[in-house]
């Protein structure tokens, strides 16, 4: 696989609005043909951030690159982007066919039988006005075009928002078929972490403008793990340890630390220690919280003790 | 999971600007009810509307088709019934239609490009529908019922070139006004829209108020009269290019609203 060049360069790139930085000081790199996750609270500049990769919104400074230039009224470069925004206005009278019928104008690689199976699978009413339709067949309009454009480098805005069980596996399901039979970079933007944990190769974690984790997911899953256990116990062997969290009930403790190799594994094993793992949501709250919580769930085991 | 892809990498062959723009105009035909359906629909029912009230105005004054009926249907507005309507039109091309075309990948000057080539066309086409029912009109008598709707207000005066030119500059004015204005707020949003209507209002009431305190507005209803009915459209086209070029340097920098 070709990996030479980034599909994606930012360096300190800044954008404010008024005095108020909503992307302050980022710079990461999007590699080729994977899939990226941006994940972050409501607010935290998944959007305006996708904005300026699209060239939608201007930057106040830095450098931005995507397919080796600035995407900001670059035809070469936006040719090759599909980003339907959660929020994405179509004109009043539009009908999800009209959307479908001009996309191939746009997407040199659409594939119409595609969208059409996928409408199907969704069950989205395609004469009905877009005006009329749920929160999760607006998304199912969204998903379907960043699915059947094949750009190389789809953004995913919020996918999941309002689709129901069967309709977020479906979409789980083709994209990753698809995805395999024509690779192509995708940025997946949410805040529902764990619905999509198991897509994403690389996260990237953004909180107040500023990137907080830049990291390939498996890396990251086993970045940490959780020991649970008698509190004396663990205590003893996470003492001089990184921990990144630490919960407790009673004499019971399940503390969260990072980088467990396969020797220390087995011996918190034979101290009697439960070891689990992490998951990427978990991971993540605890990551942009980073506080503990052990004094609340003491309090909490003492009153109901009392 | 990378292990898993067996496909190929996609890549994209870049079209070319011509054909970058000619797909905005596409987009914006898509549905064509916005552009030519429901105008024309606009249009037919303010004919039946006309048919009536031209049978009203027969029934009051003793005959149509004598010279005062004629001349009395030249007050109607109908034939301008779906300007009102495009004018929305204009608005919503680009509030609309600007947030989606970005969505689509396309570049702020593509999409500028190809909404006034539509803007263009579309006037073109209706310049010329319109001033061919006003000549049939004629040839007609009235459609053979004596109804006059096409023939109004300033239509139907000088001749089928007068009548295709003005007809022309008056929709594109129609649609860039519209456009420009939406513009206007996606550019500079409400702060933008405060300046821009409070300036307008200062520039036409000073105007007026100047031509008042310089007793000039004979010299002006002269000057009106000079022009005729090209010349008057002729200068239309001025504030048309302004909006037009105005519009075109206040999208370069708009970004659409979240």
């Amino acid at each position: 696989m070709n990996l030479t060049e980034p599909a994606v360069r930012v360096t300190g790139l800044t954008k404010k609005f008024g005095a108020f930085a909503a992307i302050d000081d980022v710079s990461f790199t999007v590699e080729t043909n994977k899939i990226y996750g941006l994940l972050g609270r409501n607010g935290a500049g998944k959007t305006t951030l996708m904005q300026l990769l699209t060239g939608q919104q201007f930057a106040t400074s830095g450098t931005l690159e995507v397919f080796g230039a600035s995407p900001v009224e670059n035809a070469r470069v936006l040719q090759s982007l599909c980003f339907i925004k959660e929020t994405q206005k179509y004109p009043d009278s539009f009908r999800p066919e009209h959307v479908l019928a001009s996309a191939p104008w746009f997407f040199a690689n659409w594939d119409a039988d595609f969208a059409a199976s996928l409408a199907q699978d969704f069950r989205l009413p395609l004469n009905r006005p877009i005006k009329k339709l749920s929160r999760g067949q607006l998304s199912a309009v969204g998903v379907i075009v960043g699915l059947a454009s094949r750009a190389p480098l789809t953004f995913f805005d919020e996918p999941y928002l309002g689709l129901d069980a069967v309709a977020r596996q479906i979409f789980y399901d083709r994209l990753l078929e698809d995805y395999a039979e024509h690779p192509r970079t995708i940025i997946l933007s949410t805040h529902l972490i764990d619905e999509v944990s198991n897509l994403l190769e690389h996260v990237l974690v953004i909180d107040e403008g500023r990137i907080l984790m830049d990291q390939d997911a498996d890396e990251l899953r086993g970045s940490a793990s959780t020991v649970v256990g008698k509190k004396t116990d663990v205590d003893a062997f996470v003492a001089g340890r990184d921990i990144i969290s630490r919960d407790g009930i009673g004499g019971l403790a399940s503390v969260t630390v990072t980088g467990l190799s396969e020797a220390e594994r087995a011996a918190a094993r034979t101290a009697g220690l439960e070891l689990s793992p992490v998951s990427l949501q978990q991971l993540i709250v605890q990551r942009t919280t980073s506080t503990t919580s052990e004094t609340a769930s003491t309090t909490d085991a003492w009153s109901a003790r009392s | 999971m990378t292990a898993l892809l067996t496909g190929t990498a996609t890549s994209v062959h870049p079209r070319s600007a011509p054909a970058r723009i000619w797909n905005v105009v596409r987009l914006h035909l898509v549905d064509r009810r916005t552009y030519i359906g429901i105008p024309w629909l606009i249009a037919g029912m303010a004919f039946v509307v006309t048919v009536f009230m031209a049978q009203i105005i027969g029934f009051t004054t003793g005959g149509l088709g004598t010279a005062d009926a004629i001349a009395g249907q030249r007050y109607s507005w109908a034939v301008l019934a779906p300007q009102g309507y495009l004018i929305a039109v204009g608005v919503q091309a680009i509030s609309f239609g600007f947030p989606l075309a970005l969505g689509f990948g396309v570049t702020r000057r593509d999409f500028y490009l190809g909404t006034a080539l539509l803007f263009v066309l579309i006037s073109a086409a209706n310049a010329l529908a319109f001033a061919v029912l006003t000549q049939l009109e004629q040839l007609t008598d009235g459609w053979f019922i004596d109804t006059y709707m096409f023939n109004a207000i300033w239509l139907g005066i000088d001749g089928f070139w007068v009548d295709l030119f003005s007809f022309f500059v008056m929709q594109l004015l129609v649609f860039f006004i519209g456009a420009s204005i939406a513009t206007i707020y996606m550019r500079w949003r409400m702060p933008g829209m405060l300046i821009f209507w409070s300036a307008l209002a200062l520039a036409i009431v000073g105007t007026v108020t100047i031509i008042t305190f310089t007793s000039n507005w004979p010299a002006v209803g002269l000057w009106y009269g000079a022009q005729g009915i090209a010349g008057i459209f002729a200068w239309l086209l001025v504030p048309a290019a302004a909006a037009g070029f105005g519009g075109f340097l206040a999208l370069r920098r708009a970004t659409p609203k979240n």
